[in-house]
């Protein structure tokens, strides 16, 4: 008798890859049905949960593409990237680089880099709750070492850049978005800061240089590293402005002097 | 295979025997809060709330007025090879902040070799699936500190290479785990119809002390089978089987249970109203 493993194994092949049947050897369907119309229900009822998952993540791609392509596009994504993890909301992670690759979206040239954004915005509404940083402990810090500074971000905050305007495409297709839903692909490329504000996600608009600035914070850099990636896209860059703001908007949780 | 016992952890407020609850799905979560309807308890769905974000805000809140059961669907316990242990971390992690009146996960597997299949697949009811089931309800009761309870699912197939019927399975579970019993009366009538067995023989090889909780749910007509959606109203046929069970096991804490084509949330609590009806009824023949 096959092991349990091989079993279960023989299964999961049946489910996802279409004609891969072996496992219909080792199965009893229920008794109105043939042989193939149990693992179809159990097909069926795998995919469909898959479906809703990404629906519920990717609806500014599903209003893009239509109900149709989205549904064919799915599909194409469930068949080729299985589920890691026993919490459906973890499905879904790299559509965008699949919709790169995905044959008739390439059209759609900003659709990956939406895509990402709405994964970003899945991700940070899930994503642990994290103190706001204590203004008061900056003033501790002598005024010479403040170059040396290294400001965290909040876990929950995504950082998207994009060489098209993805940020005004995900917001005149939100459902409550009432004016005019064209959007002229010559504006260029939008950064945005994706991180969660009380119960809600708001992409928040991000200049290039504030997105070097906090890609440099998030990959470690110093305050002194950050600025200069900052005044090396935008030479009038004020400083004094952006940690203001990213302090009282929560965007940085601590910093670290050293 | 009984590692260490587990002591009945008494919650501060519990589900009583008499006690109905409903599934909280995302659409009646504001209406729930608001209105805070007459309902016993109410379940979730465990991994809806292993986030921080604001499901978990809300479940927090829920918890302030109403005890919550926590309801697994991806532990997978009938899978080959080891225990998610991160899934495990994170239900330990939730059942800590809940305090539950009630865990529970399903009898059957959903993951092989690192590929998950978010489905709740049917075991083949083998010696060697019976063995590794009782050793992951083990080590998830060790690091839980409680006792869970385990759900019979509705299937579609069943495998050639069964040893013994589904109802000596759950039987042989419970007995060599010491874990309780979910016992689903929609899926035993489901699974009974698909395969042409006697749901009554189920219920009466059913142990009446493990049984902690029952379910209620509605099934679709599929082509050639039942399938258990969780969309519809409960069925007659499974009214009339539950009457039956809470005849023989006595009055068990009751879920209303609705996940496809979700209705008001006063539907649920209608259903919730005929099952209280029949567990009072079932109260005064005892008394």
């Amino acid at each position: 008798m096959p092991s349990l493993h091989e079993l279960q194994a023989s299964f999961a092949l049946g489910l996802i890859t279409p004609g891969n049947d072996d496992v219909l050897a080792h199965l009893i369907p229920a008794q109105r049905m043939n042989a193939r119309g149990g693992l179809t229900v159990y097909r069926n009822n795998v995919f469909q949960n898959y479906r809703n998952a990404l629906r519920d993540t990717y609806p500014v791609i599903e209003r893009l593409v239509g109900a149709e392509f989205f549904l064919q596009a799915v599909d194409a994504y469930i068949r080729t990237t299985p589920s890691t993890s026993g919490d459906v909301h973890d499905y879904g992670e790299n559509f965008d680089a699949f919709l790169r690759d995905y044959p008739g979206a390439s059209a759609l040239v900003y659709l990956p880099d939406v895509a990402a954004l709405e994964w970003a915005v899945h991700r940070a509404y899930h994503a642990a709750a994290s103190d706001s940083l204590d203004i008061s402990q900056l003033a501790d810090i002598a005024e010479d070492a403040h170059s040396d500074l290294r400001f965290t971000l909040h876990p929950a905050c995504r950082l998207i850049a994009s060489p098209w305007p993805v940020l005004t495409i995900w917001r005149v297709n939100q459902p409550d978005y009432a004016s005019e839903q064209t959007v002229d692909l010559a504006l260029g490329g939008e950064c945005a800061l994706v991180m969660r504000r009380g119960e809600k996600v708001e992409p928040a608009s991000l200049s290039v240089a504030e997105h070097v600035a906090l890609a440099a914070f998030q990959a470690g850099a110093s305050l002194e590293g950050a600025l200069e990636a900052a005044l090396a896209q935008d030479a009038a860059f004020d400083l004094g402005a952006f940690l203001q703001y990213h302090v009282l908007t929560g965007t940085f949780t601590s910093f670290i002097a050293e | 295979m009984r590692t260490q016992p587990h002591p009945d952890v008494i919650p501060p407020i519990y589900a009583a025997p008499s006690s109905v609850g409903i599934g909280l799905r995302a659409p009646h979560y504001h209406e729930i809060l608001s209105t805070r309807p007459a309902i016993d308890w109410l379940e979730v769905h465990s991994e809806n709330f292993f986030g921080d974000g604001p499901p978990l805000r809300i479940l927090e809140r829920c918890r302030e007025h109403y005890p919550v059961s926590l309801h697994g669907v991806g532990l997978s316990l009938g899978r080959a090879g080891a225990l998610d242990r991160a899934h495990l971390a994170k239900l330990q992690r939730l059942v800590h902040n809940i305090e539950p009146c009630l865990v529970s996960e399903h009898l059957s597997w959903g993951a092989i070799e690192g590929r998950h299949l978010n489905d709740l697949l049917p075991l083949p009811y083998t010696e060697e699936a019976l063995a590794l089931v009782c050793t992951h309800i083990a080590e998830t009761q060790d690091a839980l500190g409680r006792r869970i309870l385990i759900e019979n699912i509705s299937s579609y197939v069943r495998w050639q290479h069964d040893a013994m019927p589904e109802w000596e399975f759950v039987r042989e579970v419970v007995k060599r785990s010491g874990c309780d019993l979910l016992l689903d009366v929609n899926n035993i009538y489901v699974s009974a119809m698909n395969h042409g067995y006697d749901a009554r023989a189920y219920l009466a090889a059913m142990p009446a002390d493990a049984v902690a909780e029952i379910h209620l749910a509605g099934f679709d007509e599929g082509e050639g089978c039942l399938i258990d959606t969780h969309g519809q109203r409960v069925a007659e046929p499974v009214w009339q089987l539950y009457r039956e069970a809470i005849a023989r096991l006595g009055p068990r804490p009751t879920l209303i249970e609705w996940d496809t084509a979700l209705p008001a949330l006063s539907v649920l609590l209608d259903e919730a109203n005929i099952a209280r009806s029949m567990l009072e009824e079932r109260h005064a023949l005892a008394a």
